[in-house]
């Protein structure tokens, strides 16, 4: 440690505790406060409950068959398939930007564009475009031949629909997340394969890809950790309940439903631990994989 | 390491801040509120609370006192008031609440003031004024906890340009709104989303001869009246409905009639005037209005107070927020904006011919039909208002998406029993 | 030959991405300048004769524009005091290599908001600051210093080490290494970090429905007003969705450059 490290050792603790204190602050009183109820058998007002249930909650949960793991399961079926379409669109749109071009910041401003719109008015808009009836989307589908879509409106085409909308707004911030990390790598190892014979793919695969590495797992994280609290765009499209059929009650949906429409506040924390134990999870898991293939 | 112990440090310093705030709160932010504080309101955005805030400015001036009124959705206000009155929030002062949906529960937390003194106490506000029905809706275990604003009956919507009458049945509707059918028109519209179709399909159910429970309190939707009742509007809003109606409720549906899309429509009497709103509406010549049709068991409409106001428990201004409400809903102002064209509670208006004079005739006669044989609630009378449709509401649903009724029918039946059960265990307070 | 053809290829394929990225958004647009019958008509497409009477009534309606007051208000409080406190914290994170700590940030994004409103609520209800400006700022911050903290410690890693151990030997203090001599490096990275959080606040619409009240309401929650009980103002709600929008569409114009890589800073370092 140099000297230079040493005098700045009490200083650095003072640049971080109003930033580290003021989120500890805002983050640890709802934890503890949802951990709390999560125990109890509160229902009707946060208050209510008449002590602590043993947990009863959590089994109360976990046993349920009938909402509780469709939820979990409708979460991981939009974030795999939402992740999965964007990496891949992102990776291709990226490789596709890569090369300078003329025109590229007016390409880059659209891309732009759907990550920085105010995510109400982009929920509200999707549901104009998307009307079964006097939407333009089953219009021009009309004109292509296609026979009218129910989109929102049908039980089975909501969740992928929804999946779509998704891939509108973030497959431009994947692309442009990998763009930034292709532009990071150096030029020589391409190079060296391109003189050795290898052909496009082989350079991609081979090459670009395990430089990329570290990026593509960072930019998996951030939008996995998103995609499964994906909240907004679905209250704006199917309304609080999670649609008729519940077809888009995703765990974050159910909690939500569990608190504002149901009042059920013990169950609705427990969901709401066994969510963030969830991501948790998640985020463990990507980050360890992405260790490990770095190391 | 160093980890922990800056969250424990951040922890101890939660604490102060708890501490704090607590002693703040004990001397004097808690106190009487002076005399720039505003009364606020919050409300649900529509044409009764745009109407209301037109008229503020007469109110304002004789309180001295400004006036703050909120608008929001239906379901935001829902949200706003379990995350403010968890807390024992005083920035409300006067809710409005609808009683059929939140009152009870409202009741149980404890958080509407009691209002029976004052709206017994005083003669001139006339209590007794108000319809037995939305005013019995508006007392809790023996308290008067809100005072009824707003009315709603269905309404049959049609297209004078496409039938010569309005049918008179639920199966002449059903066989014209099958006939009228075609690619360019539906022939019938209607809400078709689980939880907010349950209050418009409660005047099928009636018809039919059912109810949500029965009368010793067990679940009355496995009936074969209440089976009927789902075929009949599943089968109605699949075959005759636009595509989509699953993912419909009163904002979505209204639209499809107003543009000319379809022959018939239930709803909300309330919504009338959307129709003849040329900037909404392209049928303004052609809508007709109508009663409820009769089904097997005649016509049984509900007929229902959507909304009332009440005082939040924790309002620091309950004198004046009584004061609101003695002035929106004195007879008065519930005859002027009767007269305005939104119905409200109160007999005498319902008596004098020239509020009645604002709705269209045909609408006034078919209100007046309506309110006759109305039956006081659309959805299952519990604590748990928001699970219990989306229990009832599930068949509906199956209906719609041209499922069989019959095995999801009993499959709700079961769960509304056992609910039943659960919901009551929770009426004792 | 077959380069041409990549290149047309290439071309038509860039602009096939824009389009389809873009259309929602001009379709919104276009919705602003039409009456109501026409927006929910599929026929009429974006030929059409505009009206501007839909921006007339929303900028003729107070409390839009009061919104939008709002709105401007607690986003440039909020990001400024955030950027105050998370550009020192950056700092020490970025050159001290406390990335355990920095994970802080991480949690404050993996906590569903749902289980942080009803707490919340109750706490500043305690202390008496619900339906001010104040609660709607100290929520904004939540968002706002993880992210700007996120964006600066990539920035700050990113600057050489040795300018400041420089400035350490001609005398300067550790707390002067940083003010005189990483903070001026740092500004156009602190700018972009605030343009984003701007933009983010400006944006957010979960807080602001519930701890807002009339006076301080931000015009995401605003925006509602056009739906209605029973109808909604299709033209009124897109004009005033454009005119939201706006401000975004010209900083992603203007600052593409800087957004870009705001956006996609810390995303290359693992």
């Amino acid at each position: 440690m140099s000297g230079f490290d040493r005098s700045h050792r009490r200083l650095r603790w003072l640049m971080l505790a109003p930033a580290l204190g003021f989120v500890g602050l805002m983050i640890i009183f709802p934890l503890l406060f949802t951990l709390h109820l999560s125990f109890t058998d509160a229902f009707g007002a946060v208050n209510a409950g008449k002590g602590y249930d043993g947990g009863q909650n959590y089994l109360d949960a976990l046993g349920d068959g009938r909402r509780f793991w469709p939820a979990v399961w409708r979460t991981v079926y939009f974030t795999v398939g939402a992740v999965v379409i964007e990496t891949i669109l992102g990776l291709a749109i990226a490789m596709l930007l890569r090369k300078p071009f003329r025109g590229m910041r007016v390409v880059r401003s659209v891309l732009m564009v759907p990550l920085l719109a105010t995510p109400v008015a982009i929920g509200i808009l999707w549901l104009l475009i998307l009307d079964p009836t006097n939407g333009i989307a089953n219009h021009l589908l009309g004109a292509l031949g296609v026979p009218p879509q129910e989109f929102l409106g049908s039980v089975s085409q909501s969740l992928p629909v929804l999946m779509l909308i998704d891939v509108w707004q973030w497959t431009p911030m994947m692309a442009l997340l990998l763009l930034a990390g292709l532009s990071t790598l150096p030029e020589e190892p391409e190079e060296a394969a391109r003189v050795d014979g290898a052909t496009s793919w082989q350079r991609f695969r081979h090459v670009i890809l395990p430089g990329l590495w570290t990026t593509l797992m960072t930019a998996l994280v951030l939008r996995a950790v998103d995609a499964l609290k994906t909240f907004d765009i679905l209250y704006a499209t199917k309304g609080p309940g999670g649609g008729s059929d519940f077809e888009v009650e995703t765990l974050n949906v159910y909690a939500y439903g569990l608190t504002f429409d149901y009042q059920e506040y013990g169950l609705a924390a427990a969901v709401l631990v066994l969510f963030t134990l969830f991501i948790v999870g998640v985020v463990v898991l990507l980050r360890r994989r992405s260790r490990e293939a770095s190391a | 390491m160093s980890d922990i112990q800056l969250n424990r440090r951040a922890f101890g310093r939660l604490l102060a801040a708890g501490a704090g705030a607590a002693a703040l709160s004990a001397c004097g932010s808690r106190g009487t509120p002076g005399p720039d504080t505003p009364l606020r309101i919050s409300a649900i955005n529509h044409v009764w609370s745009q109407a209301v805030r037109q008229r503020l400015p007469e109110f304002e001036e004789t309180i001295g006192r400004r006036v703050s009124m909120q608008l929001l959705t239906a379901d935001q206000l829902a949200s706003s008031y379990n995350v403010k009155l968890n807390a024992s929030a005083t920035d409300i002062d006067v809710m409005m609440v609808r009683a059929l949906q939140e009152q009870l529960l409202f009741a149980r937390n404890g958080w509407l003031a009691d209002l029976t003194g004052l709206v017994e106490g005083d003669a001139a506000f006339d209590w007794a004024d108000f319809q037995e029905a939305p005013r019995d809706r508006s007392i809790t275990r023996g308290k008067v906890l809100s005072v009824p604003v707003v009315t709603e009956r269905p309404a049959l919507y049609y297209r004078k340009d496409l039938v010569s009458s309005p049918p008179a049945t639920l199966d002449a509707l059903r066989e014209e709104a099958f006939r009228l059918t075609s690619r360019d028109l539906f022939g019938y519209v209607g809400r078709g989303q689980r939880s907010g179709a349950v209050t418009q399909w409660s005047s099928f159910l009636y018809s039919f001869g059912g109810d949500f429970t029965t009368a010793d309190g067990g679940s009355g939707i496995g009936s074969p009246e209440a089976v009927a009742a789902y075929r009949f509007y599943g089968e109605l809003l699949d075959r005759a409905g636009p595509p989509g109606a699953t993912n419909m409720s009163l904002e979505q549906a209204m639209p499809i009639f107003a543009q000319g899309k379809a022959a018939f429509y239930i709803d909300a009497d309330a919504i009338y005037s959307n129709f003849l709103d040329p900037t909404i509406s392209t049928v303004r010549e052609q809508v007709g209005f109508a009663p409820f049709p009769a089904g097997p068991a005649g016509s049984k409409p509900h007929n229902i107070p959507s909304w009332s106001v009440g005082i939040n428990a924790f309002s620091l201004l309950r004198d004046d927020a009584w004061r609101f409400i003695q002035w929106i809903s004195g007879p008065r102002m519930v005859t002027e904006l009767q007269a305005a064209g939104i119905p409200g509670a109160r007999a005498s208006a319902w008596a004098d011919p020239a509020t009645l004079a604002a709705f269209p005739a045909e609408l006034a006669e078919s209100m007046r039909i309506n309110a006759a044989n109305g039956i006081g609630h659309d959805r299952p009378e519990v604590i748990q208002v928001g699970r219990a449709r989306d229990i009832v509401g599930r068949p509906l649903v199956a209906g719609i998406i041209g499922q069989d009724v019959a095995p999801v029918a009993a499959e709700a039946h079961a769960e509304f029993a056992d609910f039943l059960v659960r919901d009551n265990r929770q009426q004792e307070f | 030959m077959n380069r041409t053809l990549w290149t047309a290829l290439r071309a038509l394929a860039i602009t096939v991405v824009c389009l389809i990225i873009a259309m929602p958004v001009v379709w919104m647009i276009a919705a602003a300048f039409k009456t109501n019958v026409q927006v929910t008509d599929p026929t009429v497409g974006l030929v059409f004769s505009p009206t501007l009477e839909n921006f007339r009534t929303v900028l003729a309606d107070g409390e839009i524009v009061r919104s939008l007051g709002n709105s401007a208000l607690v986003g440039i409080v909020s990001t400024v005091l955030s950027a105050l406190i998370a550009v020192p914290a950056a700092w020490a994170v970025g050159r001290f290599r406390m990335h355990s700590t920095g994970s802080l940030v991480l949690v404050a994004r993996i906590v569903p908001a749902i289980s942080l409103l009803v707490p919340w609520y109750y706490l500043f209800a305690q202390l008496g600051l619900v339906g001010s400006y104040t609660v709607l700022v100290l929520s904004h911050m939540f968002v706002s210093v993880p992210l700007i903290l996120w964006i600066m410690i990539g920035f700050f890693e990113g600057l050489p080490i040795e300018l400041e151990e420089a400035g350490h030997v001609d005398g300067l203090t550790a707390f002067g290494a940083f003010r005189r001599i990483a903070l001026p490096l740092a500004a156009p990275g602190t700018a972009t970090a605030s343009v984003l959080a701007f933009i983010f606040s400006w944006n957010n619409f979960m807080f602001a429905l519930i701890l807002s009240d009339e006076d301080t309401k931000t015009m995401p929650v605003t925006l509602f007003n056009f739906i209605s009980y029973a109808s909604t103002d299709w033209g009124g709600l897109m004009a005033a969705a454009t005119l939201m929008t706006l401000p975004v569409l010209v900083a992603a114009v203007l600052g593409q450059k800087y957004l870009v890589a705001g956006l996609t800073a810390g995303a290359t370092k693992g």
